[in-house]
C-alpha cells in the first residue's frame, strides 16, 4: 500500500483548457488559501480569492467556501459529516477548518440531517463551541416553529431507530452484508447511539441550533424559491444566493398534515416480526400429497416452492430505503454567485427534489419532458458543481449533465464501497467529460497517515491543489 | 408410498362405467337418456366486497361460475389454487368443491378462519373475471408463460392454467408474477393505531377482497393478451395497468344487484355520490346517535376498502372521482406520476363517462317519476323505480366493461399511453356499435378532455380525428390467413399464420411504417375473433400484433442497450364468400406505434430516470429489468 498518492505526479490525461478567469498555465500553487485568509482585503476583481475547500473524511460532505470581502476572507461551511467508512480524520479536519476560518464562520449551511452531512457538529462539538457563527441555513423541515415538520422528522428518526435495532438483531444472528448496508442506512438517519444514549444526530442538531460560541446565530429555514438572507459582510462583498430546493412536496405535506401520521405509523408497525403471525389453526395444515400432480404441472413442485420462498418480503429493507430517500430529498439546493462565477451545491438531492427544478413538474408528464428555460439557463452558466449524493446515479440526472456548461468544475466527496454503486463510474465519466476532466474526488488525497489516497480514483486533476498533500483539496477561482 | 392413497379411486372406476354399456336386448334410443345433465353453472359463496363489510346488504353473495369438474385445490381447467404459505412454510388443506356436502351448500360459508373458504373465493372470483373478459372479447384468453433462458421452455399446455396462491406471504401486498405463473396474495396485521373498521392488529387477507382478486386477475389477463405491455416505456404504462385493473373491479360491482338497488335507494338514484345516508332518519345538522344514522361510504365506487383501512392508507380513487372535471382539475395529469394516483385519473375519466351515460339513460325515468308527484329528495325511491334504475346501471356497466376489454385489441402493441387508450375506446365503440344514441363516445371524449388526457399525433380533439385511421377497403390484404373456428386454432394453423404474417410484414413494411432494414419483424400474437354485430351478421376477424425490436445503446457513458420496440396492431377481417369465392382477408385498421426520434429519446430517458439503466447488463436477465414488477408496484398501495 502506498502511503500517499503522488498527486503531483505527471497526469496521464491530456492537457485541458483552464477554466475561465484563471491566469497562467501549468500547475498553479501560488495563491495558497492561507494567504487569502490572512491577508487584508484584496482588490475584489472578478472572483479572485474565491475558493472551495473539500475535506476528506470518508463517505460524507464537508466543504468550506471562502469569499474575499472588504475585511478579509469570509467563510461559509457547507455540511460537516461522515458516516460509513469513517477514516477517523474528522477531528483533524474540523481543527483544520477552525484554523482556516479563524474561528469565525459567516454562515453555516446544513443541507439535510443525514449523519454523513452533520456528524462532525456532534463529534467535534467542543471545537464548534469555540467558533462564532453569524447565520445558519437549514431546509424548511427543520423549523422548530413548524410543529408538523418537527413531528414528521421525529417520527422519521423514531422509525429509523426501530429499523436499526432490527437490522442489528439480524447481524447478531450472523454476517449479512445486506443487513450491514441497511443498518448503515438507518443509522445515517439517527446517527447511531452516542455515549450518553442520545442519538448522535440529535447531538449534532443541538450544536447547529445553539452550540456555537457567544451569541447564537440567526436561523433560516428555506424551501425552493425563498429569497435567502446573507450575512451583511457577504452581501456587501457581492455574494448572492438562490434556493432551488427542496420543493414543497404535496405528497409529503399530505402525509405530514395527516392527523394520524398514517404513513409512518403504518410503516413502523408492520416492521414487527412477520413470523409471529399465524393465520390458521393447526387443523388446517395440509401437505403436498393433498394436491394432484396436475396442480404443479407447468414448472414443477420444486421450482414453485423456490419461487414462493424467494417472494417473501423484506419489508424492513423497503422501509429503510424509503426513509433514506425521504431525507435526501429534503436537501437544500443552493446556487451561489460571486464575481461572475456560479456555484451549485446540491446536497444529496435525488431525482424527486431536482425534478421540480429541472422540469418544472414531474418528469415525463406532458409539458415536463424538457428542462425548463430557467434550469437550462442556470446549468448553462455554472462554474462549479458539488456533485450530488457522493456521485450516485439518481442524484445527478443525465439531462442536468448535458445542460452543464462545458468546462465547469466539479467536486465529489465520496468513498468507495460505502454504499451501493456509489460513486457511479459512468456518471463520473460523463461529468468528467463535460467538465474537461476538472472533477476532483475527495479520495484523491490522503486523509492522514492511516488513510492514503485511493489509487483507483486516479490523480488529482490539475485544476485543483492539495496544499498540505492531505486532508483537503482546494479549488481556487 | 405416501402417494398410494390418491390412486385408490381407480378400483371403483370400472363398476361405475358398467351401466354405460346397455344390455343387448334394449334397442338404441337416440332420443332418450338417463344420464343426469351436467349443470352449466356452479354456485359458490363469496364476499361481494370483503369481510370488513360484514353482512352489509349483499356482501355475502353467491356467484355463479362455469361448471367444470374440480380436483381438491380447487384445480380446474384454467386455474389451480395452491395454498402454500411461504411465511409459515406449510400447505393448508385444499377444499374439495366436488364434495357432496359442499355441492349442497354453494361451497363453504364465508369465513375468515377457514383457509378453504379463501381458496373457494379466490377460485370463484378469478373464474368469474376471466369469463367476463372472454365473453367480451369473443375468444379464449391465454396466460403468458415467461421463462428466462436459463430454464427449459415452458411445457405445452402451461398457458392453460394459472396458479393462485391465496396465502403466499405475510405482507400487505398481492401481485401477479409472471415468473411464478400466478398470483400471490399476502396477509398481514391491520394497523394498530388506525385500523378503520378492522380490529387493531387483526389479520387481514388480501385474498378475501373481491376487488383485489379481480384486479390481479386482470393484470394476468392483460399480460396474456399483450406481450409488451409490461414494459414501462413511459409514465403512463404502469398507471394504465393499475387503472385498467381497477376499472374491471369497479364495473363488476354494478353486477351485484342487491347492493346496487340499496345504493340507488340511499342516493336517490345518484350513484356517483360517495356517501350513503344512514337507514334511520337524521335531522339536518343533527348528530347521529345510533349506528343506523351513520352515513357510510358508497361501496360501489370504493376499492378494496378493508385493505386500505387496515394498511392505514386512503384510497386515491375517491379523491380522483371527487376532483372536479374542470380545466383546473386537468393539472393532475401533469403532476401525478405515482402509478396509482395517475391511474386513478384514467379511472375517473371513464367513470365520469359512465355516470354521464347512466344519467342520460335514466333521465326519462326520473321525469316520469316526478310527473307522477314523486320527489327524489325526500323519500326513498320506490322499489320498482330502483329496480329499473338498477337495470340501466348494470346494463351500462356491462357495456362499459366490454368496451374497455375490447379496447385492448385496439391499442398499439407497445408503449401505451392514456391517449392511445382513449383512441382505442372510441374506435372499438365505433366498430362494434356504429350508432350511438346515448352519445357514449362523446361522453368519453369530453371526460378525457376535461382531465387533460390528450392523444399524441391526433390532429384535433374530435371524434373523427381520434378514431384510428381506417385502411381504404381492399387496399391491403393478407392472403392465406386462416381463421379457424371460435374454439381456436390448431398447432399447424398457428404455425402457418405466423409464417404468413411475418412474410406479410416484410413485404408491406413500407406501407405499415416499418423500416424493414432496422430489424426483424415478429408477430407475437394473432387472435381470431367471432362476433355477432348489431345487424345480426357474423363478423370474423383477427387481431394481430407486429413488433420490431431494435437494441439501442443508452449512450452517455452508460453501458448496455435497451430494447426499443416499434409495432402496429392490425385488425383483419374475413369477409363472407362473394360469388362462391372467399375474398382474401383485408386489413381494416393499422394502429401504429412507430419509430420516431422523440420516442426513442422518451423511452431512453424514462428507463434512465426509473433506474433501469444502472444495472450492469448480465446476459439472459438483461431484459427483465425493462418489465414492470407488480410486486414492487403494489407494495406501495
Amino acid at each position: 500500500m502506498p502511503r500517499s498518492h503522488p498527486t503531483s505526479a505527471k497526469s496521464s490525461s491530456p492537457q485541458q483548457r483552464k477554466p475561465a478567469g484563471r491566469a497562467g498555465t501549468g500547475r498553479k500553487r501560488s495563491v495558497p488559501a492561507a494567504n487569502v485568509a490572512a491577508s487584508p482585503a484584496l482588490p475584489v476583481k472578478a472572483a479572485s480569492g474565491l475558493r472551495v475547500r473539500m475535506y476528506r473524511i470518508g463517505f460524507g460532505d464537508f466543504f468550506l467556501l471562502s469569499i474575499p470581502t472588504q475585511t478579509g476572507a469570509s467563510h461559509i461551511l457547507i455540511d460537516c459529516g461522515v458516516h460509513a467508512k469513517d477514516l477517523g480524520s474528522m477531528r483533524a479536519a474540523v481543527t483544520q477548518m477552525a484554523r482556516d476560518c479563524g474561528n469565525r464562520l459567516a454562515l453555516v449551511i446544513m443541507t439535510h440531517r443525514h449523519a454523513d452531512h452533520i456528524s462532525g457538529f456532534g463529534s467535534c462539538a467542543d471545537i464548534f463551541a469555540q467558533i462564532e457563527v453569524a447565520r445558519v441555513w437549514m431546509p424548511w423541515f427543520e423549523n422548530p416553529a413548524n410543529p408538523k415538520a418537527a413531528a414528521f422528522q421525529a417520527s422519521l428518526v423514531a422509525m429509523a431507530g426501530d429499523l436499526g435495532r432490527q437490522f442489528r438483531a439480524r447481524l447478531a444472528a450472523g454476517p449479512d452484508p445486506e443487513a450491514d448496508q441497511l443498518l448503515s442506512m438507518a443509522e445515517n438517519i439517527t446517527g447511531g447511539l452516542g455515549v450518553a444514549g442520545i442519538a448522535a444526530n440529535q447531538k449534532a442538531l443541538n450544536v447547529l441550533h445553539g452550540g456555537f460560541k457567544g451569541t447564537q446565530p440567526e436561523h433560516d429555514y428555506y424551501k425552493a424559491g425563498d429569497p435567502p438572507v446573507l450575512p451583511p459582510d457577504l452581501a456587501a462583498a457581492g455574494l448572492t444566493a438562490e434556493i432551488l430546493g427542496p420543493p414543497i412536496d404535496d405528497v409529503l405535506i399530505g402525509q405530514m398534515t395527516n392527523k394520524n401520521q398514517q404513513y409512518l405509523a403504518g410503516a413502523t408497525e408492520s416492521s414487527e416480526q412477520p413470523d409471529r403471525l399465524k393465520p390458521f389453526g393447526n387443523a388446517f395444515r395440509g401437505k403436498r400429497e393433498d394436491y394432484c400432480d396436475k396442480a404443479f404441472a407447468p414448472y414443477g413442485y420444486d421450482r414453485m416452492l423456490r419461487m414462493l420462498h424467494g417472494a417473501q418480503p423484506d419489508v424492513l429493507a423497503a422501509q429503510a430505503q424509503a426513509a433514506d430517500k425521504t431525507l435526501n430529498n429534503q436537501s437544500l439546493v443552493i446556487l451561489f454567485s460571486f464575481g461572475g462565477k456560479n456555484l451549485l451545491f446540491a446536497g444529496d438531492a435525488q431525482w424527486g427534489n431536482w425534478e421540480n427544478f429541472l422540469y418544472g413538474g414531474a418528469y415525463g408528464t406532458p409539458g415536463h419532458t424538457q428542462l425548463t428555460a430557467k434550469a437550462q439557463d442556470i446549468l448553462g452558466k455554472i462554474d462549479f458543481y458539488k456533485v450530488g449524493h457522493h456521485g450516485s446515479a439518481n442524484a445527478t440526472p443525465k439531462d442536468a449533465v448535458k445542460a452543464m456548461r462545458i468546462g465547469c468544475v466539479g467536486m465529489c466527496s465520496t468513498q468507495e464501497h460505502a454504499y451501493n454503486e456509489v460513486p457511479r463510474a459512468p456518471l463520473l465519466d460523463a461529468l468528467r467529460q463535460r467538465m474537461n476532466d476538472q472533477l476532483a474526488r475527495s479520495d484523491q488525497v490522503a486523509a492522514g497517515a492511516e488513510a492514503p489516497a485511493n489509487p483507483q480514483a486516479g490523480p488529482l486533476p490539475k485544476a485543483f491543489t492539495a496544499p498540505s498533500q492531505q486532508l483537503f483539496i482546494d479549488y481556487d477561482f | 408410498m405416501t402417494h398410494r392413497q390418491r390412486f385408490t379411486c381407480d378400483d371403483v372406476t370400472p363398476t361405475s362405467e358398467a351401466p354405460a354399456q346397455p344390455p343387448r336386448e334394449i334397442p338404441d334410443d337416440i332420443f332418450s337418456t338417463a344420464e343426469i345433465p351436467y349443470p352449466s353453472e356452479r354456485p359458490l359463496n363469496v364476499y361481494a366486497f370483503d369481510p370488513s363489510l360484514g353482512k352489509f346488504v349483499g356482501n355475502q353473495m353467491v356467484t355463479h361460475v362455469r361448471y367444470e369438474s374440480l380436483q381438491p385445490g380447487p384445480i380446474g381447467e384454467r386455474f389451480a389454487v395452491i395454498d402454500y404459505d411461504g411465511s409459515q412454510k406449510t400447505f393448508y388443506k385444499p377444499v374439495d368443491l366436488d364434495d357432496p356436502k359442499l355441492l349442497m351448500t354453494h361451497g363453504l360459508p364465508p369465513s375468515e378462519a377457514d383457509p378453504r373458504f379463501h381458496q373457494q373465493m379466490v377460485y370463484a372470483v378469478a373464474s368469474e373475471t376471466l369469463q367476463r373478459f372472454e365473453f367480451a372479447l369473443g375468444r379464449r384468453v391465454r396466460w403468458r408463460t415467461r421463462l428466462d433462458r436459463s430454464h427449459p421452455p415452458a411445457p405445452r399446455g402451461a398457458s392453460r392454467r394459472l396458479s393462485l396462491f391465496p396465502h403466499a406471504m405475510c405482507e400487505a401486498n398481492a401481485f401477479y408474477s409472471p415468473d411464478a405463473h400466478g398470483i400471490l396474495f399476502g396477509y398481514f396485521k391491520a394497523s394498530r393505531t388506525n385500523p378503520g373498521r378492522n380490529l387493531p392488529g387483526q389479520t387481514v387477507f388480501t385474498c378475501l377482497s373481491h376487488d383485489i382478486i379481480v384486479h390481479e386477475t386482470t393484470h394476468a389477463i392483460v399480460d396474456g393478451i399483450r406481450e409488451h405491455f409490461m414494459e414501462p416505456t413511459n409514465v403512463d404504462v404502469a398507471a394504465f395497468h393499475e387503472a385498467f385493473a381497477d376499472l374491471a373491479a369497479l364495473f363488476l360491482h354494478f353486477s351485484h344487484k342487491e347492493v346496487l338497488v340499496d345504493t340507488l335507494q340511499k342516493t336517490g338514484g345518484k350513484l356517483f355520490e360517495y356517501k350513503l345516508k344512514g337507514d334511520a332518519e337524521l335531522a339536518p345538522g343533527g348528530t347521529p346517535a345510533i349506528q343506523s344514522q351513520l352515513s357510510t361510504e358508497n361501496p360501489l365506487i370504493a376499492l378494496a376498502t378493508q385493505f386500505g383501512e387496515a394498511a392505514g392508507r386512503q384510497s386515491s380513487l375517491r379523491s380522483a372521482l371527487m376532483t372536479p372535471a374542470t380545466p383546473d382539475g386537468a393539472k393532475d395529469i401533469a403532476t401525478k406520476i405515482e402509478p396509482h394516483e395517475r391511474g386513478s385519473i384514467l379511472v375517473a375519466a371513464v367513470f365520469d363517462a359512465y355516470f354521464t351515460v347512466y344519467g342520460r339513460r335514466t333521465f326519462d325515468l326520473f321525469r316520469i317519476f316526478r310527473a307522477g308527484g314523486g320527489s327524489v329528495d325526500k323519500a326513498d325511491l320506490p322499489a320498482p323505480l330502483a329496480n329499473r334504475l338498477a337495470m340501466e346501471a348494470s346494463r351500462t356497466a356491462e357495456e362499459f366493461f366490454s368496451l374497455c376489454a375490447r379496447a385492448l385489441d385496439y391499442c398499439p402493441p407497445v408503449d401505451i399511453t392514456f391517449g392511445d387508450f382513449l383512441r382505442a375506446l372510441l374506435t372499438a365503440h365505433l366498430d362494434y356499435t356504429p350508432d350511438d344514441p346515448d352519445r357514449i363516445r362523446d361522453a368519453l371524449m369530453q371526460a378525457f378532455r376535461l382531465r387533460g388526457i390528450v392523444a399524441e399525433n391526433a390532429t384535433a380533439f374530435s371524434e373523427d380525428a381520434l378514431f384510428w385511421p381506417k385502411v381504404v377497403r381492399g387496399s391491403l390484404r393478407v392472403p392465406g390467413l386462416t381463421f379457424g373456428d371460435p374454439n381456436g386454432l390448431t398447432k399447424e394453423e398457428k404455425d402457418h399464420n405466423g409464417d404468413v404474417l411475418r412474410a406479410f410484414a416484410v413485404t408491406h413494411a413500407d406501407k405499415l411504417g416499418f423500416d424493414a432494414k432496422a430489424g426483424k419483424i415478429e408477430a407475437p400474437s394473432f387472435h381470431p375473433m367471432f362476433s355477432t354485430g348489431k345487424d345480426g351478421k357474423l363478423y370474423v376477424s383477427m387481431v394481430v400484433e407486429l413488433v420490431q425490436t431494435v437494441r439501442v445503446p443508452f449512450g452517455l457513458g452508460i453501458p448496455g442497450t435497451f430494447p426499443l420496440r416499434n409495432g402496429v396492431t392490425l385488425l383483419i377481417a374475413q369477409d363472407p364468400p362473394d360469388h362462391d369465392k372467399r375474398p382474401e382477408p383485408r386489413v381494416r385498421f393499422v394502429i401504429p406505434k412507430l419509430y420516431r426520434p422523440e420516442r426513442e429519446e422518451r423511452v431512453r430517458n424514462f428507463y434512465i430516470a426509473s433506474g433501469r439503466a444502472t444495472t450492469q447488463p448480465t446476459g439472459h436477465d438483461d431484459d427483465k429489468r425493462f418489465r414492470l414488477d407488480f410486486a414492487l408496484l403494489h407494495a406501495g398501495v
